[in-house]
């Protein structure tokens, strides 16, 4: 597989020294940050969560504060206010050298980013609090009953939590938020669920709160009956023991000096820390000490109850236990797990782990324990580091899916690259490789598709699968998350039995809050990186974003206005003035030297702009193997500077040449796409260069929908802090040679296609519905053949361009991708080298 | 010109009078001149001035014939006004101007008229004499203290406004009577009024004053008279109260509080005008820009900042001034309220309710910047440049489009009578839209239009 060549991401550089966790980190916000626009209707906090969810925290809603009667110390400008009129509040004496504000009405934290104590203070709210935003001076936090499940997983003490708030709040806390947190955290993490012998049982120190759980209907008909234990079916063993732990890769020196690291997480040294004045240090020790105090608990009790449920009812159970208000925790006791076999395997020396992984593989190691978990790091900020370091430390068999067959040998080239896992002990499983590794454990790299489909499958696929499902596994490591819906979840977390679940994302955002679902089916969320630090220190690239508008031009504003909302798309992508905008940028930019992405969600206009401009194009459509030639040549070929892609090049997909990216048309109002596409150019190789600026503009069409959706995605950015530069004219575009329709006769006959197009495909979204997901497994049999109306479509429009529909431009404008192809001296490996080596030599 | 079409407004207000009071109005030759240099359009001056020393009617053909035949809309603008104002009487197709107006108007150009027709200055010197910076920082505390109170700042007592300014403002709806409480509290109409420029705001006061002294039976015309009369003034020079009625009198205590007029004791006998008396009826800015007004009124803080605006265009304001909270939600969308911190969030909704009500985005952008916080300030630019250009951007998406009040007159009864309509409606000025096809018509104003299809179907009986 060529992919390779495209997997040379920039993963934890080895000259790079992981710097201490020096507490500057900032998270970014969550799905959750619904924009403020609702704040003021909004009944509570909670009400953008659904379901069970929705119940749990009705309970723990901040009732207190929505009772409170109007203020009567109000003045003429209280009732702007309405409930969020808190101007009755007393200010601490000292409030000035306190950095945040909190609103007892609705958790929300406002915090000072500009104050000494800022730093502390913001890793402690990652901890507790969802960040909404973060931009420059004040950052925004909110409090809800999930990111203290996060809290209190991570070994947080409510008592602690509050102790620390009070510290850095400008006002004493509010009573509505001790109780809110006391509320939330009291009932948490008083039940775990564990998997042994590849079976699995809830467990917890407090024998009534198992038989509590007994009695409700929905958990009592999953339990298990065994022989052992008492009249309830509750058995009871001796409690797991801590010891040091190592993570990998996370210091220089090995051994001794990492112990001693994470001891002193452990709480060995928490006390003294404690001594310390500095609230960061605060922070650490409250940590600590909570951790250490867990180690204490833990062999206090000296026997856990537990009975087991089955398998199928997992979810049910969790799904019931959060109804009622005790979330289950997760946790993989792997050191002492002496029935799954060891892999040996570990970080290669040359690995450093940045301070921001090292910061979230201590999140989800703290106690010695794996817990199960999301961690959130920008695109480019080095994920699959962090998947594979947390395997490396556990040490035993993983399961890594991800979204897309080129994905599957990404991950397995990291994994061979970074760490010494003997190349016969990894294996993937995709549709044309379905390997086992030697040995007792190993590594199965695969793709949720493979994983969870459901029918037809091949006898090798169906072999592989009980393989899988057949055994225990110590990790499951999900890459990107966010996109893959809750029943693909479910199906896969009920087929394979894992100890613990790592997911990794970019964006855990989704328009349809589905979102909330992961905190149950994989664990809270242990860590989400601040994008905008990292990029000051150099391991994102720093980005312009900018948004052109292009007005329509009259007749495309017309047909706009006559067409259905549903098929007016193609004419604000369609729009002239925008082509001529995109056309002007990428001159303007290969000019400069930048490579340029070109992202179009719809392929009618992805392929015609990019014949038009004679460009090579990929969509869900392209064979595999020529995707892969125009990505080498991307990547390498001086001449080819510009690629246009669909949808299928929004994640996954590493170029780190790329420097420019246009945004022609997308999904909506998506702000995960936005998010995952400006994470196209973060791992831009040159991000280090002096002065060195990546650009994104996203092209809009004026006066249209796009406008109103193009707000909406950029929420998310918004909030990072990331600035959309408004350009409403591009300086010198009248004056491009060969500007493309420029004359009304050229725009009218654009028109004449868009107009054909449109009514061939009565539902021009489905073109955009194509390639949805970022599964661009096309060589799967099982997907084309779940899919047929795709080939259908994809017939349709061939036709179409080969000038079935009397397209006149389409004999002018022959596809770019084709001349890639025949281009000499391209043809293999050998040859290019040859041909590059004859450039340099060239340059001198 | 902001500031002269919302002048303008309050002169309008004048036009409903009855016509008796015109014709009471006009024999002050004070009156006279500043109805003629304030309410008439130029080509109306031209009419007058034309009229004026002519002792016999002149043909309306004559006027007509002055006027290029492009200009029509221009000429039925001007004698809509005369006739409007009562200006002149028009018998058999001629035109006279108002007997009363124009002996008076002769009287106020030639200088003639009584003495103290145009204010009586003190014959003796002032022995405390007080000076042009004096008066103009006396007006401009007389009526912030108004402003202060209005968004119920805390006043020190001395500069509480008086009774008879917490009545005007109760009357005007600009304040009023919290349910609970005795506290006054400011209105909708009360924050439209804070935004006005200065003279616009004084006009609406005075207006106001003059709708509530017909209801305490205080004679309108006196009162008209009095405050046409204090537009005529001069500055900086003292003038003697024996040439005014017993109303007007009466009614310098009143401006005394608004700052209009000065008077060191109530007893006094010499009063000088202030900058906004005499600005009354020119069209010089009063005092200062409303923004630089605002600014003074509000902030004891031009030094001291306390705005932060940050690039996802949420705004955080350090403060707890309810004048500064009032004026933040002018043009931005409050979301919370902390006892030293204010939350809120520019909107392209809170823009353009902002501009709908007035306030220009440089305006916006000139209040933030003057309030920044001194984090901000270290930046240059001061504010985050993708805002500023967005609601810029606003503003200009806004001016696009423009609404216009109006009628529209559609079911004529034939297409003849359709046209002529939509021909008059032309030459006098009014029309905005037409469509032929469907045989409607959109004008500006209906009165005359009515009147005019009223006359047509009498003829044509």
């Amino acid at each position: 597989m060529q992919a390779a060549t495209m997997a040379t991401k920039r993963k934890g550089s080895i000259n790079e020294l992981p710097k201490p966790s020096a507490g500057t980190k900032r998270p970014k916000p969550d799905a959750s940050s619904d924009d403020d626009d609702d704040d003021l209707e909004e009944e509570a906090p909670d009400e953008e969560e659904q379901g069970a969810l929705t119940r749990v925290m009705d309970k723990f809603s901040f009732a207190g504060a929505r009772a409170r009667p109007n203020i009567p110390t109000g003045d003429s400008v209280s009732r702007l206010f309405k409930r969020d009129e808190l101007s009755f509040l007393k200010m601490k004496p000292d409030h000035e050298s306190r950095p945040m504000w909190i609103n007892p009405r609705n958790g929300k934290i406002i915090l000072e980013s500009f104050s000494p104590l800022a730093p502390a203070a913001q890793d402690f709210l990652t901890a507790i609090a969802e960040p909404l935003s973060r931009p420059t001076y004040l950052h925004e936090y909110r409090i809800t009953p999930h990111s203290l499940y996060a809290a209190v997983s991570v070994g947080l003490d409510p008592k602690d939590i509050v102790a620390v708030l009070d510290r850095f709040s400008k006002i004493p806390i509010p009573n509505e938020i001790v109780q809110f947190i006391n509320g939330c955290t009291g009932s948490y993490g008083k039940v775990k669920l564990v998997l042994k012998h590849n079976r699995y049982f809830l467990e917890s120190s407090d024998m009534k709160m198992l038989q509590i759980l007994l009695k409700n209907p929905v958990i009592g008909e999953q339990r298990v009956i065994t022989d052992g234990g008492d009249e309830d079916g509750i058995t009871r063993e001796s409690a797991p023991k801590m010891g040091a732990l190592v993570i990998p890769g996370t210091k220089i020196a090995a051994g001794v000096a990492q112990g001693q690291q994470i001891t002193q997480q452990n709480g060995v040294d928490g006390a003294e820390q404690r001594e310390g004045e500095t609230a960061e240090e605060l922070f650490a020790s409250v940590t600590a000490l909570k951790e250490g105090e867990d180690d204490d608990d833990d062999e206090d009790a000296e026997a856990v109850h537990s009975f087991e449920v089955h398998a199928e009812g997992v979810e049910k159970v969790q799904k019931e236990c959060l109804t009622l208000g005790y979330p289950l925790l997760e946790e993989y006791d792997f050191r002492n797990d002496q029935r799954n076999a060891n892999l040996d395997m570990d970080l290669r020396p040359q690995a450093q782990i940045r301070h921001y992984q090292e910061k979230s593989l201590s999140k989800m190691f703290g106690n010695g324990r794996a817990k199960s978990g999301i961690i959130v790091l920008p695109c480019g900020a080095g994920k699959t580091l962090v998947g594979i370091t947390a395997a490396c430390t556990i040490k035993k068999s993983v399961v890594v899916l991800c979204t897309s067959s080129m994905s599957v040998v990404q991950w397995r080239n990291e994994f061979l690259k970074w760490s010494t896992i003997n190349p016969d002990q990894i294996a993937v499983f995709t549709s044309e490789n379905k390997e086992r590794f030697r040995g007792d454990a190993g590594i199965i790299v695969s793709t949720y598709s493979m994983v969870t489909n459901s029918r037809n499958r091949s006898h090798d696929s169906q072999k592989m699968m009980d393989f899988l499902t057949g055994r225990e596994w110590g990790l499951l490591l999900l890459d990107e998350v966010h996109v893959v819906p809750a029943n693909i979840f479910r199906r896969v977390i009920h087929s394979i039995a894992t100890h613990a679940k790592l997911g990794l994302t970019a964006t855990l955002l989704r328009e349809d809050d589905k979102i909330q679902d992961l905190n149950f089916l994989i664990g809270p969320k242990l860590y989400e990186a601040n994008w905008m630090e990292l990029s000051e220190q150099g391991h994102i690239a720093r980005v312009q974003c900018a948004e052109v508008w292009c007005p329509m031009t009259t007749e495309f504003y017309q047909e706009y206005l006559k067409e259905t909302p549903r098929k007016r798309a193609l004419f604000y992508i369609m729009n002239p003035r925008k082509f001529q905008a995109c056309q002007f940028l990428i001159d303007y930019h290969e000019k400069r030297g930048d490579k340029i992405i070109v992202f179009s969600d719809n392929v009618f206009a992805l392929a015609a702009y990019a014949r038009k401009l004679n460009k090579p194009y990929i969509y869900g459509g392209t064979p595999q193997q020529e995707r892969l030639k125009i990505l080498q040549n991307f990547q390498r070929n001086e001449l080819i500077n510009t690629v246009f892609l669909s949808k299928i090049g929004d994640t996954s997909l590493d170029l780190p040449e790329a420097t420019c990216l246009i945004q022609v048309s997308s999904h909506y109002g998506s702000r995960r796409q936005e998010a995952q596409r400006l994470g196209r150019i973060l791992r831009a190789k040159r991000r280090n260069d002096e002065g060195f600026n990546a650009f994104f503009y996203s092209l809009v069409s004026k006066d249209t929908a796009e406008m109103y959706y193009s707000s909406k995605r950029q929420a998310f950015l918004v909030d990072q802090g990331y600035a959309f530069k408004v350009i409403t004219h591009l300086q010198g575009i009248e004056n491009l040679p060969g500007l493309a329709y420029d004359t009304p006769a050229e725009r009218r006959e654009l028109l004449q296609s868009v107009l054909l197009e449109n009514a061939q495909n009565a539902d021009v979204n489905s073109i955009e519905r194509e390639t949805d997901g970022g599964f661009f497994d096309r060589t799967r049999g099982d997907w084309r053949g779940k899919n047929g109306a795709i080939v259908k479509r994809n017939a349709a429009r061939l036709s179409g361009l080969s000038g079935g529909d009397t397209m006149a431009y389409v004999e002018q404008n022959a596809s770019a991708n084709k001349k890639i192809k025949v281009a000499p001296g391209m043809q293999n490996k050998f040859m290019k080298k040859l041909k590059s080596d004859a450039v340099k030599k060239a340059r001198g | 010109m902001a500031a002269n079409t919302q002048s303008m407004r309050g002169f309008e207000h004048l036009e409903g009078l009855p016509e008796a009071v015109f014709k009471r109005l006009y024999q002050q030759p004070a009156t006279a001149l500043a109805i003629f240099r304030r309410m008439l359009p130029n080509l109306g001056k031209t009419f007058v001035m034309a009229m004026l020393f002519n002792p016999d009617p002149i043909p309306i053909s004559t006027l007509e014939a002055w006027v290029h035949p492009t200009k029509n809309s221009l000429k039925e603008e001007a004698f809509a006004k005369l006739r409007q104002l009562h200006l002149v009487n028009e018998r058999q197709g001629t035109f006279a101007l108002d007997a009363t107006f124009k002996v008076e108007l002769k009287k106020a150009l030639t200088g003639g008229g009584p003495p103290g027709c145009f204010g009586l200055p003190c014959d003796t010197d002032d022995k405390k004499k007080v000076d042009v910076a004096f008066l103009d920082k006396y007006a401009t505390e007389q009526w912030e203290s108004i402003l202060h109170f209005m968004v119920g700042n805390e006043v020190p007592s001395s500069r509480r406004p008086s009774e008879g300014v917490v009545r005007l403002l109760l009357h005007g709806k600009l304040m009023e009577k919290a349910r609970s409480s005795s506290e006054t509290m400011i209105t909708q109409l009360g924050f439209s009024f804070l935004l006005q420029e200065v003279n616009a705001q004084v006009w609406t006061l005075l207006l106001l004053y003059l709708d509530m002294a017909e209801q305490l039976r205080m004679d309108p015309v006196d009162i008209l008279h009095f405050l046409f009369l204090l537009g005529s003034l001069e500055l900086g020079q003292d003038y003697d109260m024996k040439s005014l009625t017993p109303t007007q009198k009466g009614m310098l205590e009143d401006l005394r509080d608004y700052g209009i007029v000065y008077q060191r004791k109530s007893s006094s006998r010499r009063f000088y005008p202030t900058r906004l008396a005499t600005a009354l009826t020119s069209e010089v800015r009063a005092l200062n820009s409303p923004a630089a007004t605002m600014k003074n009124a509000i902030s004891q803080s031009d030094d001291n900042g306390f705005l932060i605006v940050e690039t996802n265009y949420r705004m955080y304001a350090y403060t707890n001034s309810p004048l500064q909270i009032a004026v933040l939600n002018l043009f931005a969308r409050l979301i919370s309220r902390f006892p030293n911190l204010v939350t809120a969030r520019i909107t392209r909704e809170s823009i353009r309710l902002a501009i709908s009500k007035g306030i220009t985005a440089e305006q916006i952008i000139d209040y933030m910047t003057a309030n920044a916080h001194p984090q901000l300030r270290k930046n240059t630019p001061i504010l985050p440049p993708t805002v500023v250009d967005q609601i810029r951007l606003w503003q200009i998406e806004g001016e696009r489009m423009k609404a216009t009040h109006g009628y529209l007159f559609k079911e004529f009864t034939s297409n003849s009578e359709f046209n002529a309509v939509c021909k008059y409606a032309n030459d006098i000025g009014v029309l905005v839209w037409v469509d032929k096809s469907k045989g409607m018509l959109f004008v500006s104003k209906h009165e005359q239009i009515a009147d005019y299809i009223r006359k047509r179907a009498q003829s044509n009986k």
